[in-house]
């Protein structure tokens, strides 16, 4: 009966030299196994021969120092694909929008945009609204009111530079202002400026005063626009970069995640029994078919007919696979009340109920007596012929024994000794391991 | 409404369909078809009371919201406030007189909770990897910035004095010659009802949301994160959705609020505080569970806002207490039969007092097992 694996070929997982190691302890040690499909093959070895340690390496929970683990010929981990820097660009996008969001002084922002839109009494329109953004980025001089007053303010309303009662007379000593800034700005040489300068304070002269303005604040309302500009910008883009950077590192750190392994098709038990234990035998399946079941947020809170559909199928479904490990009776139990067996077979059924092709086994028959642990046998067999690959770690020699086709044995985190079980019965090292070497 | 699947095959009935289930979901009927009538009965209604329990059905709105954080997926939230207040604050930008939008009522609401949901994604995206106290504490940390920042941003927020007046719901809307906005400013039955229908809405929701695919994913990653994710589980995703929807209902009790007091009052009332006395009722009232929350919301927030007021005014009128000292006064008290009655209830029903199915069993397990 040994070797009646599936085809040839690559087989269905592949350890290639893994190590493991935990600072400077070497849990693992350049590992080397083949698990052909619809195959059963077992781990065997002493306490703390790096068994589980395997398991989690090859389940995602620690990523191998060196080596690869391959799964149908493929690394298990997300692959990188357009989405990947999409994401990475939106999330840095808005991290970038807030942080130039505050360095341009968001509430200013708001007061120069929408709130003086108000002031106006003209309707608020969006056009309207564009132009007093791009207002407050070029820092051009603004038109506010307070106290029945209208004033004349820098953009972002802290330089208040002239008081007038009437709208009109603002708006001239507003334009006139402005044009005095824009020539500073741009230097004093440059002539059309310079006319356009004398033209306005020539238009205005004659119907309102023009308040004398500091030479400074001249300077400082000049400089506003490259300053205000300079900070947006460098928000923004210190926000994208920091945004991405780290959405992109996160997503590197979360690539080899257990639920990506599962969802190629591997699916484990725990040596030390990982149920939900206050949620029911059945939920507990149904956690495990979480995967098959169709539908979002919005069908499960409207309960489409499709929704309820797709939950009673599952639900079937589970029955099923609590039926095949034989807990069908035990379905409402809540799991963590059921006998220590049933709780490793539930937790046998949950896996299965993923479906996985390959599932791991860590020590399924631990603490069963004799009988069990034949009928534990035999549920192992039972889910190699409905055509699941099966890996198992286990310490009952006799349903190793019974039911391997191959068999690996580990000692210290290295293999020493893989073959059929008849082989490694025989094989010298692994006699010694179990059974300690001379002097 | 009811979610009677009988069991039509050889399928053994669902639990959350069996005779206790259903006993539960009548109760839950029965007290909604009581509170419905109850303004029509009892006149109080329609004055300060009204408002006053209108205030408590928010509340439990609120500590719904945390339980689906801390309840189901089991993640320690103490800034459950501050997406309250962000609800609140986006529905008064949206809807106050001082700025250009002043749109409807319902699509205000629609933007603010959509935008609470967006900010819980934000805030739960790069912190969801911390664990137990230290996500605690992030989000203690959160709700106090969004505080600070409602505060200081003062040009937006109004700064301490708040957004006012917010319009009430229906201003402007005239169905079959009754104007809506005054029926709303004048009567406060009218919001009692608005609240009681949101009340029920989310109730309806946690309960499809318990009996689902996502709920069993929460339930699991609380359960055992590892174990889950060993099941192709996206805890990540899951608790991205978690986040995004505890705040996406807070965000809708924050709309409710600044609606029903027309005013968002200042940054202050989006604090700790509430944050924590939510909490409190989520705990007393049982982890996970619909009827413990709002069992807990009820004696919690009753006994606060409710209870003690009148206690206070009842002694006033006695003349017990002529000189106004405060420990005749029932609010010297207050915080201190508070405290007592938490402190018992955690002694002696760790569970809550109507525990989730799912939390009892656990609980009780373990104190049998030790």
């Amino acid at each position: 009966m040994n070797n009646n694996a599936g085809p040839a070929g690559t087989p269905l997982l592949h350890v290639d030299r893994v190590t493991v190691r935990f600072g400077g302890l070497v849990a693992v040690s350049e590992l080397d196994l083949d698990v052909p499909e619809g195959s059963i093959v077992s781990l065997i070895g002493p306490n703390g021969a790096g068994k589980t340690t395997a398991f989690n390496c090859v389940s995602g929970i620690y990523a191998p120092s060196s080596g690869s683990v391959r799964f149908r010929g493929k690394r298990l981990e997300r692959s990188f694909t357009p989405g990947t820097i999409l994401r990475a660009l939106a999330v840095g996008l808005l991290t970038g929008l807030l942080f130039a969001a505050a360095a341009v002084d968001v509430d200013r922002l708001w007061m120069a945009v929408v709130k003086r839109g108000m002031i106006t009494g003209e309707p608020f329109t969006m056009s309207g609204a564009m132009e007093r953004l791009r207002g407050y980025f070029r820092s051009e001089l603004a038109i506010d009111q307070m106290a029945g007053k209208w004033r004349v303010v820098s953009a972002d309303g802290s330089d208040v530079l002239a008081i007038k009662r009437d709208l009109g007379e603002a708006r001239l000593v507003r334009d006139a202002l402005q044009a005095k800034v824009t020539a500073r700005r741009t230097g004093p040489g440059t002539v059309p400026d310079a006319t356009d300068l004398n033209q306005r304070e020539a238009a205005a002269a004659p119907l309102v005063a023009l308040p004398v303005v500091k030479e400074e604040v001249l300077d400082r309302l000049a400089a506003g626009k490259s300053r205000i500009r300079w900070r947006g910008w460098l928000g923004l883009i210190a926000g994208l970069l920091l945004g991405s950077a780290g959405t992109l590192a996160v997503w590197q750190r979360g690539r080899r995640s257990p639920h990506v392994v599962a969802r190629a098709g591997i699916s484990r038990t725990f040596q030390n029994i990982r149920l939900f234990s206050s949620m029911s035998a059945l939920e507990n399946v149904l956690v495990g078919l979480d995967r098959t079941i169709p539908g979002g947020v919005f069908s499960m809170l409207l309960r489409t007919p499709a929704n309820r559909r797709a939950e009673a199928e599952a639900r079937q479904k589970a029955i099923a696979a609590l039926d095949f490990v034989g807990l069908s009776g035990d379905a409402n139990r809540i799991a963590g009340q059921l006998p220590y067996g049933d709780q490793r077979r539930l937790e046998i059924a949950r896996a299965l109920a993923t479906g996985a092709k390959l599932i791991l086994l860590d020590e399924p028959a631990a603490g069963m007596n004799p009988n069990e642990a034949a009928d534990l046998a035999g549920l192992v067999e039972r889910i190699r012929d409905r055509g699941v690959t099966v890996l198992l770690i286990e310490h009952h020699m006799n349903v190793v024994m019974r039911i391997s086709d191959r068999i690996a044995v580990l000692d210290h985190g290295t293999k020493i000794a893989e073959g059929t079980p008849a082989e490694v019965r025989r094989d010298e090292k692994v006699i010694e391991a179990y059974l300690g070497g001379e002097g | 409404m009811s979610t009677n699947r009988a069991s039509r095959t050889s399928v053994p009935p669902d639990p959350s369909t069996g005779p206790w289930a259903f006993l539960a979901q009548r109760w839950e009927l029965a007290t909604l078809a009581v509170l419905a009538i109850a303004p029509l009965v009892i006149p109080a209604l329609g004055g300060a009371l009204g408002g006053q329990v209108t205030n408590l059905f928010i509340y439990c709105i609120l500590a719904l919201a945390l339980n689906v954080m801390v309840g189901y997926t089991g993640l320690v939230h103490l800034g459950i406030a501050s997406f309250f207040g962000i609800g609140a604050y986006v529905l008064a930008i949206l809807t106050v007189p001082m700025y250009p939008f002043q749109i409807g009522f319902l699509a205000a609401a629609v933007i603010a909770v959509l935008v609470t949901a967006g900010t819980g994604l934000a805030l739960g995206a790069p912190t969801l990897r911390l664990r137990g106290d230290y996500l605690a504490i992030v989000t203690l940390g959160f709700g106090e910035v969004v505080k600070v920042t409602l505060r200081n941003l003062e040009q937006i927020t109004g700064g301490m004095k708040g957004l006012n007046p917010v319009p009430p719901p229906g201003a402007g809307v005239t169905v079959a010659g009754i104007d809506l906005g005054k029926e709303f400013a004048i009567d406060p039955r009218w919001f009692y009802y608005l609240a009681l229908l949101s009340l029920a809405g989310v109730v309806l929701a946690m309960r499809r949301l318990e009996n689902s695919r996502l709920g069993r994913a929460l339930v699991a990653v609380r359960e055992d994160e590892l174990a889950a994710q060993a099941m192709g589980i996206s805890a990540t995703k899951v608790k991205l959705a978690a986040f995004a929807m505890s705040s996406a209902v807070a965000g809708l009790a924050g709309c409710l609020y600044a609606a029903s007091l027309s005013t968002t009052a200042d940054p202050n009332a989006y604090d700790f505080n509430r944050s924590i006395m939510v909490l409190c009722a989520v705990i007393l009232g049982g982890l996970g569970s619909i009827p413990g929350t709002l069992l807990g919301v009820a004696i919690l927030v009753g006994f606060d806002t409710v209870l003690a007021p009148w206690a206070d005014s009842w002694i006033q009128q006695m003349n017990v207490n002529p000189k106004g000292l405060s420990y005749l006064s029932f609010s010297g008290w207050r915080l201190a039969i508070f405290g007592v009655a938490l402190v018992l209830v955690m002694r002696y029903r760790p569970e809550g007092l109507i525990p989730s199915r799912r939390l009892a069993s656990e609980l009780r397990d373990g104190g049998a097992g030790s």
